[in-house]
């Protein structure tokens, strides 16, 4: 491939991405760690002020509120949402007539935009109008508050997120299950495993790792839950239902706290990408004492 | 490459062949109950939509006592939100601005990801790192560029034109068009190429005629995932657009309770006026928009 290689060439096929992605996703990473020691509010000069946005986010009761909610709602989608989509991998994998529309319409949530998502729930939670104070009403259920309230928003965000997300994930154990080798299944049935003996100790160890897949893809996408709760709070009362990149975007875009909001953003970027390494070692070293 | 559902859920069979009646009578049964868990489940999942879909219809008088009332059905919601709505408008300035950030990232990453792979550079090592500084780009949340970009955008007086938006959407796609471009182009063997270079093919001719259509599964799979990815945005729109002339889908639906406020007929008409051209484009497309939004998945 030497004759079409001259050095004008390559240079030529690798300017517009190199350009563009240094200047629109390499600077700007670069740009939010610089100001994260500025105080900026959008006018005049920045003034540098070290760690001090670090440690006033460390004061800040409404980081350590928004922290809590992801926390909350990444606990409540791993544990609801990773035995469910793989249940439902394995239950759309039986020879049910119209499979392949079930798996279709699971899969629908995850192509709709997450700020229609919103909205729609809005008419699902809402304490008023919602379709399921409305349905508990009709059983004789006293109405909950679940978004608006003190305490259940992350949970519904919780919820909702599952909703958006579980046919995503459904699909990735499908698609893991799809590769199974047969002989293994068609030998311990032989040998006369029962289904659920099946699945516990064949199929659940050989998928290690389309589960770490799926885990890792809901824990970064539970660091970006942004638009759900922009429409079903819009972060309140008073910031008690924000998550980590709700909080940001208010106190970067609504409060023009600059300085503050990228020191924000850099924390959620390592937090992410802590949690996700995290996990990553967790099973390894699983993995090596297995 | 693309994950073919439907295929592969034919090449395996879930039925086995030779079982006693008994135990075939008792699996038949079974099957039913599993059959019918399957339907409720689908069902619970389709509700919320088939909510705002009968909300749409409904007066509004009777969205607040009576939501579950079949009987004084309306389209008045629709005819409302279609006055309201600057449907042409919206459903313009996306489609617009997705073809083209869609179409210059795919064309710009196939560029690099075909220098990357086949082009032979001086210093070797010089080549992967080049295409780990893009792969690096996979770890990058975007909401830690909404304000740098935003600024970028104001130094380099592009804000408040459509490029505002466009260019940061093409160089948020590079990191996954070349994870997956890259990853095609080396498992796929140079020899046509070779051999059409000696027959004298130039640089343009190869790519264009001879490798592009080689990878065509690959480039549905990347133009799927970026045109999903670029209708449904709105962290970025949010900021980089103020001129009501420029919204975009997701835009004005962040909108709606803003401008309905009560009038929650209207407000679901206009949801559904939304959601119902994705849901039929997807139902049309449904296997491949599947494989693409989630070969990154599997491939990553």
């Amino acid at each position: 491939m030497n004759w079409v290689s001259s050095r004008s060439k390559i240079l030529l096929m690798l300017a517009p991405t190199l350009i563009i992605f240094t200047m629109f996703v390499v600077y700007p990473v670069i740009y939010s760690g610089i100001f994260s020691f500025s105080r900026f509010q959008g006018f005049g000069n920045p003034s540098w002020i070290g760690f001090d946005n670090y440690t006033a986010l460390l004061q800040d009761p409404f980081f350590w509120q928004s922290l809590q909610n992801t926390a909350v709602i990444l606990v409540v989608a791993l544990v609801i949402l990773i035995p469910a989509s793989f249940a439902l991998a394995l239950l759309l994998r039986r020879a049910i007539p119209g499979r392949g529309v079930l798996r279709a319409l699971v899969f629908g949530p995850a192509i709709i935009a997450p700020i229609l998502v919103g909205l729609i729930w809005v008419f699902i939670l809402d304490p008023k109008i919602g379709l399921l104070n409305r349905v508990l009403e009709e059983l004789g259920v006293s109405p909950i508050q679940w978004i608006g309230g003190d305490y259940l928003t992350p949970i519904s965000v919780a919820i909702v997120f599952i909703w958006s997300s579980v046919g995503f994930a459904m699909t990735i154990f499908y698609a893991g299950l799809q590769m199974l080798p047969a002989d293994v299944m068609e030998a311990s049935a032989l040998d006369g495993a029962t289904g659920w003996q099946q699945i516990r100790f064949i199929t659940i160890p050989m998928m290690r790792e389309t589960f770490a897949i799926v885990t890792i893809l809901m824990i970064t996408n539970v660091f970006k839950i942004f638009e759900l709760v922009y429409m079903l709070t819009g972060g309140g009362p008073v910031h008690r239902s924000e998550t980590l990149v709700s909080y940001m975007y208010y106190v970067t875009f609504t409060n023009q706290q600059y300085g503050y909001g990228m020191a924000l953003a850099v924390i959620i970027t390592i937090l992410g990408a802590l949690v996700s390494l995290g996990y990553l070692a967790a099973v390894r070293r699983k993995e090596a004492l297995a | 490459m693309t994950i073919d559902i439907d295929a592969i859920a034919h090449a395996a069979t879930d039925s086995p062949r030779s079982i006693a009646p008994a135990r075939r009578r008792k699996n038949r049964r079974s099957g039913v109950i599993v059959g019918i868990i399957a339907y409720l489940v689908t069902f619970l999942i389709v509700l919320p939509l088939l909510w705002i879909v009968l909300l749409s219809f409904q007066p509004s008088s009777n969205i607040l006592t009576n939501p579950f009332s079949l009987t004084h059905l309306t389209f008045d919601n629709y005819l409302n939100a279609a006055n309201a709505l600057p449907l042409l408008r919206m459903y313009g300035n996306t489609i617009l601005i997705a073809v083209v950030s869609v179409t210059v990232g795919t064309a710009i990453s196939f560029m690099s990801a075909y220098a990357l792979t086949r082009m032979v550079f001086r210093r070797r090592k010089a080549q992967s790192s080049v295409r780990y500084y893009f792969l690096a780009g996979l770890a990058v949340p975007i909401y830690i560029l909404l304000f740098p970009v935003y600024r970028l955008d104001l130094a380099l007086g592009i804000f408040g034109t459509f490029a505002a938006l466009i260019i940061p959407y093409v160089a948020v796609s590079i990191p996954f068009n070349t994870l997956l471009m890259t990853g095609f182009l080396r498992e796929f063997p140079a020899e046509i190429e070779e051999a059409a270079i000696i027959d004298g093919v130039g640089l343009w001719r190869l790519c264009w005629s001879l490798v592009l259509p080689l990878m065509r599964p690959v480039i549905a799979t990347i133009l799927i995932f970026n045109i999903v990815y670029v209708f449904n945005e709105f962290p970025f729109a949010s900021i980089l657009i103020n001129n009501p002339d420029m919204v975009t889908v997701s835009l004005a639906v962040s909108r709606f309770q803003g401008q309905y406020t009560v009038d929650y007929g209207g407000m679901m008409a206009a949801a559904t006026i939304v959601l119902l051209p994705q849901l039929i484009i997807y139902a049309i497309f449904q296997r491949h928009v599947i494989a693409g939004m989630t070969v990154g998945a599997v491939k990553g």
